[in-house]
This record gives structure tokens, sequence and C-alpha cells, in this order.
């Protein structure tokens, strides 16, 4: 069975370019990422062509890369902010397909021209400001986990597609519902075990990004988890700012999205012009508020969750 | 965002050829006078209707030149004044450049507001404004805005000006460019008379940074728990340590919570739990995250705790951080030793190690003067603030901490440190159990004394003193200076 990357951008197994291979952060995610199961074709850092980064070999540039190995698919990024638009550029040239961008500060017409450059290309980029994600097929991209034994052993197969505009809340919605006998508020009122050992599981999770202009949208990623049979619900962790939540809205409203979706939306008691959390949260007009987006949510059938704990029990209701 | 002032907004025009009004920029009393008739601006970042406010004037003489340029330098955060000559105005246009961020149905990219009418009341009229969007990837030439400028008189000039507009919004990474006016003279040039601009810091290119460096403001409001929290960040510059006091009072009949918030997740969680409560009062701010050390992690904590209206702390991630759980938990208990009035605390691990973390902290409690509730990241922390009743205080304990002397085995400068070995404690000269547990393999047995290894690095994360106190004899201890008064 194909993971998620299949329904997002047509790739059956990631063949991965890793940017900035031979920097601290390039090696020890490198190591967390094949330690998961992820193909590490190449790595690519400027002026550091044939060297070998854990057995791995380094080319100066993607084209050079891609040139030695065709098969390469996806691109992962441990660069600089400044230089992400570049490096991005550079692997869309040499026709890679898949990118994740992890940078956090990314000049915001950065990340405007890397998705203008995407459009063109036909290429799909997570990011910038992402954890990345994780297929349960047996792949991940960026740090989710942290370790690949500690994210071999939280996330495990399952029914729940995640998606989340946050790091933190991506690996937590994933890795709860992959938790035997998780407590949690019940729809009765009660507290306690939302499900024995038959945890509901992953599919897979993605963190599309806290920034301002994500390259996939939560609609994008809800439009992959409809299309993925593996997927029976998403759980969503949305927030104000940005149109990502009712462009999601009007979808779902439209019934191209129908598989149920819970969300979590935070931003509540954010003001206008003011960024809680991420830089996106930030509300620049009066559909981007929390009121709003919950109401286009809420009218489209959209389960909103008020307590961040209870999105458990109702991804669970969902699948019973 | 920050704000470019006028004078540094018409450098970045300049250099992309857009024509300017004639002005000198004066940032002290100029020895020779410029000729009237001349306009005053008070060069302010950020000032928006500064004619309203006397900050722009127009001066018809000698002695209205100097006496307006004494009264506007001396205005508060004034960087200068700019003389901008008067010109004869045949007519106004308005135009600014903004970043599209683009939705679900059309691609992100820049666009321009273009007014025919001018600026007078922009704000009131922005749905009338002609509004032409732009790739910055692929920047529109002069004759692509001409097409959209169609029955506008001058179209071809004011489409070269746009032109150059835009170039100039892309060149440097702007969020906002606005000239208003844009001025017709006479002769049918086209030039901008003033400028703004905003930007991204982030954006800034080192190439650039003298252009965009704008001075901090002259008032400063940071507290002094806020100054020393930039001084730990100073000292040790690994991850985000993010620090801001509540500038309100403790309202009556709250509790009075000191959070620290591991990340964004970990603040929208609180924020979302403790939001629409008015029985809680958040005394700060808080985000210690990106991968900082154990030792930064100490630091803050420090100075979270330091808060005398605190009556309990309050810790908490996402429930699934990067942070290694248990070098958090070090920091956590080397913090409750050490502070002068620890804090009962409620206490969330969620992450790597998270299960050592709360066997640590268990392990400790009985130890600690204050009473402390730990919880598995499961409970999530609008379930933990039930328990904050319970152990929130109105009289903050106090207890004295002198570290203990010993010999100073060495000291590292990043993450700041001084490695205490006390071979008293070790009578027998055996191999300390911190030294095996050191995960970088920094620490090194020599001699009978611990040493650092050159070919490791310190990630200060303190299990080594964790272990020495808890499983040795107590042979190694670290001493973690702080910036300044702390409880």
């Amino acid at each position: 069975m194909a993971g998620i990357l299949k329904y997002l951008c047509d790739i059956d197994t990631p063949e991965v370019l890793v940017f900035g291979i031979t920097g601290r952060q390039g090696k020890s995610r490198s190591r967390l990422m094949r330690g998961f199961g992820t193909k590490i074709v190449a790595g690519t850092t400027p002026g550091k062509g044939g060297q070998e980064v854990d057995g791995v070999p380094v080319y100066n540039t993607a084209s050079d890369a891609v040139s030695a190995h065709p098969e390469i698919n996806s691109a992962v990024f441990f660069v600089p902010a400044g230089a992400i638009a570049k490096a991005a550029f550079d692997a869309m040239d040499a026709g890679i397909k898949f990118l994740v961008l992890t940078a956090d500060g990314v000049a915001t017409q950065d990340s405007i021209k890397i998705k203008e450059k995407a459009h063109e290309t036909g290429a799909k980029c997570l990011g910038p400001n992402t954890v990345g994600m994780l297929d349960t097929h047996g792949y991940l991209f960026g740090l989710i986990g942290g370790k690949a034994s500690w994210a071999k052993k939280n996330y495990l197969p399952g029914k729940v597609g995640v998606i989340s505009r946050s790091g933190g809340l991506s690996q937590l919605l994933a890795a709860f519902h992959c938790r035997p006998y998780l407590p949690g508020p019940r729809p009765d009122g009660s507290f306690g075990p939302l499900w024995k050992e038959d945890y509901p599981g992953l599919s897979a999770v993605l963190c599309v990004g806290g920034d301002p202009v994500p390259g996939i949208t939560l609609l994008d990623a809800a439009r992959a988890f409809e299309a993925d049979p593996r997927t029976r619900v998403m759980a969503i962790y949305a927030e104000t700012g940005t149109t990502q939540e009712n462009d999601l809205a009007r979808a779902i409203e439209n019934a191209e999205i129908n598989n149920p979706v819970v969300v979590i939306l935070g931003g509540k008691y954010t003001e206008a012009g003011v960024a809680q959390s991420h830089a996106g949260a930030m509300i620049r007009n009066e559909n981007e508020t929390y009121a709003a987006k919950k109401q286009a949510l809420e009218n489209a059938g959209v389960k909103v969750v008020d307590r961040p704990d209870s999105v458990f029990a109702a991804t669970a209701e969902f699948l019973k | 965002m920050p704000a470019l002032p006028e004078y540094k907004t018409r450098v970045l025009l300049e250099n992309h050829g857009v024509p300017l009004v004639p002005a000198v920029f004066h940032n002290v009393m100029p020895e020779i006078l410029p000729e009237p008739v001349v306009f005053l601006k008070a060069q302010i970042p950020g000032a928006t209707s500064r004619a309203g406010r006397g900050l722009v004037r127009k001066a018809s003489t000698t002695e209205e030149i100097s006496n307006g340029l004494a009264e506007l330098l001396a205005e508060e955060n004034c960087q200068g004044v700019l003389a901008a000559q008067a010109v004869d105005i045949k007519k106004e246009y308005y135009a600014a450049c903004l970043l599209d961020f683009g939705d679900g149905e059309n691609l992100p990219g820049g666009v321009i507001l273009f007014s025919p009418d001018g600026g007078t009341g922009i704000e009131g009229r922005t749905d009338s404004l002609l509004k032409i969007h732009f790739s910055l990837l692929n920047p529109p030439s002069g004759n692509d805005i001409e097409k959209e400028l169609e029955g506008i008189p001058n179209s071809p000039e004011l489409a070269d000006f746009l032109q150059k507009m835009t170039s100039t919004f892309i060149g440097y990474k702007l969020t906002v460019l606005e000239t208003n006016p844009i001025a017709v003279l006479e002769d049918g040039s086209h030039i901008a008379v003033d400028c703004r601009a905003e930007f991204e810091k982030h954006a800034v290119s080192k190439k650039h940074a003298e252009l965009f460096k704008v001075p901090e403001s002259t008032v400063d409001d940071s507290t002094p728990l806020e100054k020393i929290v930039e001084t730990i960040n100073a000292m040790d510059p690994a991850g985000t340590g993010f620090f801001r006091a509540s500038r309100e009072k403790v309202p009556v009949g709250t509790i009075a919570v000191a959070t620290n918030l591991c990340g964004g997740g970990g603040k929208m969680l609180w924020e979302m739990t403790t939001g629409g409560r008015n029985d809680i009062f958040s005394l700060n701010e808080s985000d210690t995250s990106g991968g900082l050390s154990g030792f930064k992690s100490y630091r803050i904590l420090r100075a979270i705790m330091s808060q005398p209206e605190a009556q309990v702390l309050i810790l908490t991630g996402s429930g699934m951080a990067f942070q290694n759980q248990y070098h958090l938990a070090s920091a956590v208990w080397k913090a409750l030793r050490e502070s002068a009035t620890p804090l009962p605390c409620l206490l969330r691990f969620g992450g790597t190690d998270q299960e050592k973390a709360m066997e640590l902290m268990n392990t400790v409690a009985e130890t600690l003067q204050v009473q402390i509730k730990t919880f598995r990241p499961e409970i999530f922390p609008n379930a933990m603030v039930e328990h904050l009743s319970d152990i929130a205080t109105d009289r903050r304990i106090k207890q004295e901490f002198s570290p203990e002397a010993g010999e100073v085995a060495f000291e590292i400068d990043t993450p700041p440190a001084r490695f205490v070995y006390h071979p008293e404690k070790n009578p027998d000269n055996i191999e300390p159990l911190c030294i095996n547990e050191c995960p970088t393999g920094f620490l090194q047995w020599n001699n009978n004394r611990i040493t650092s290894n050159p070919e490791a690095k310190c990630i200060g994360c303190l299990v080594c003193e964790t272990v020495s106190l808890l499983r040795g004899n107590g042979e190694l201890t670290i001493e973690l200076d702080l910036p300044g008064e702390v409880l």
C-alpha cells in the first residue's frame, strides 16, 4: 500500500536528497530519517562535493546529485533560512517534486517565490518552518520524533491522518492516537481511557508549518488524506491567521472532502495584529479570526473541539 | 513589522532609480541652514500622520527653519530631520506595494495599490483603489503595468515609476513600500514626495544590514528579570529562551502562576486552557524551545521562579517536545534546589526520555522544600490546572543555598559553566559514575581527576550532576552563574 506522498505528489517511494547534510543538523536528522526507514540517496552542500556522510555521497548541487542518482524524487533541507530559496530553486530546477523546508525565519518574500516556483514546476513544498512529515508506511522527513527509536515507538500504523500548523502539536496529535488506553475526557463527561489496546493509529502526519505562506496548505494535505485509503478520519490543529481553514471549510462544504474532520482551533484569545504562537497565526482581517474560522468550519460540518484533549475522543467517535 | 523612516526609504528607492523630491537629512543642527522654502520632516521610525502631529512643518523663512529644526530634532525617538525642497505639484497619485498572501484559489505574490486621486484619506477608501497583482518570481515590466493603468493620464511615466517601485520592493524583500504622494511636476516628471517602508528583520541581507539598522527605542520598559533573560540568551544563544512579564497587577482572587511554556504548542495549549478563565493569572509569557541546553533551561527557570508574586509554577510543552525531558527535569531539580524561594510546581513532561524525567522528579520530590506534582503528557494543561489551588502557596518557602567548595575541574564558555570536583567525596579515587553517563563523552577520568575531552563537546544537559548527586556521592557539581539578581 502506498504512503501519503502517493496522493500528495505521486511518489510511491521517496528517494531523498538531503540539503546541508554535512552540517550538525543535517547529519543528526539524516540519521533519524534513515533509522526510521527513509531512503536517503545523497546529500548536497556547496563546496563539499566528493565527501561522504555516514556512507551517503555528497554533491555540490542538486543537479549534480540528480545526474548521478536519477531516482532522487524528494528533498529535505537543513540549511539556514537565508539560503533556503536558492536551495529550493536548485532542487526544483533539478526536477525534484517533493521538498521539505524545515527552516524557521524564512523571509515571506522568499516563501512566496518558492510557492510560485513550485506552481511553475509542479513541485510540492512542505513548510517552511515545519518539523516535517512522517508516514507509518515507513518514512519520515525532518525531525519528527527526535530519535528513530522514539519515532518507531510512538507512531504506529492506523486510520487517523494528522495535519498541523504547529510542530509540537503535530507530534502530539499523531503520537497520542497510537497510545493504548489513552486517558481523556469522554463524550459523557467522565475522564478515563478512551480506548483499550485498539488505539486508532496513524496513517501519516503532515506539519504544514507555522508561517504565513505555507507551501502545502491544510487543504492540500486534507485532499491527500481524502485520497488515502488508510485514512478514515482527519485530526487537525488549526489556528488564526491565513485563509487555510476557510479554504478547507469551503472544500468540505463542496463535498470535495468527505472523510470526517476534527479540528483543534487555536487562537481563541489572540488579538488582531498579534502572533500568539506562530508567525502565521497573526490575524490580518476578520475572516482570519477564531470566531470566523470556527463558524466556517462548523457550518461545513467539521467537529471543532473546545478542549485540546477532546480531539481524541472525537476522532474515536467517528471511527466507531 | 519594523518600519524604516523616510530618509532611509529614500535610499532604497534611489538605488532602484525612483526619482525623489530633493531633500537633505540632518541629524544635528547644520552650520549652514537649507534655503527656504522647505518642508521639515521629523524622521521617527513607524511614525504616521506626521503632519497632524506637528512632525512635518513648512518653513518659509530662515528663522522658521532654524526653530523648526531645533524643535523636531528634540522629539522623542527622532533620528533626524529631512529638509525637503518645496515643489509645485500639478497632480498627485498614491501608490504602495504590499505582499499578497494568496488563498486556496490564488497564488501569493505582490500587489500594487494605486489611486489616481492621491493619498488623502486613503485608509477610508481602500476598496476603490486599483489593485495590480504581480509575481515576485517574474516581476512585471513597465509595459505590463502600463496595460493595467488604462485610461489614467501619464500612464507610461507612471508605469515606469511603479515598475521601479516594485523593483525596490522585491530587491529589498520589503513587506510594505509606500509613496504618498507621487507628484507630477510642471515639466511632467514624476517624483516621490514622501515614502515609507516596512520590513522583516530576518529578511535583511548582511549586505544591507547597516541600511536597515533601526535604533532601538529610547524607551526601554524591560523589567530586570527580562533583562536577565536577555543576557542569558546572549551568553548561551542556542535555542529559544523567551520571557516577558505581564504588566498587569495580579487581580484579587486569582492564582498567580509563573509559567515555563515550551514551544509554540505549549503556549497555545496554555492559552486555550486559561484564556477564558478569570481565576488564573499568568504572571509571564515564556517559550523555551528549539534545542536549548539544560543549562539554559535552568537559568531561565530561575528567572521565572524569581517573580515575587508567583504562587505556583507550571511547566508544560505540547506533550511531545524535542528537548530531552530528562535534561529538562535535571534543570528543574537544580532550580528547585538552588532557588532562595522555590515554587511549588505542576510539571508535565512529554517527549524523549519522559519516563526518566518523571522518575527523577518523583525520586527527589521528598527532598524538596516545596510540593511538586508531575503529569504524564496525556494529561493536558486544561486538566492540570485543576490541581493549581491544591499546591499554590501564599507564603513562599525560603531556603539557603551556597555551592559546596571544591576544585574547579574546568570551565566552559558555551554554554557557560564551571565544573567542580569534590575529591573528599571520592576518597578511593574511583572513576565517578557521571563520567560514563555523559552522553557526548566530554567528561574524562584522568589521573584521579575529572577532565574534559577536547575532541568532544558539552551539550549542557546536566546529566552528569544529576547522576553524581543521585547515584554517586556528589563528586561533581556544576556552577551556573546568573547574570543578575534572582531569588
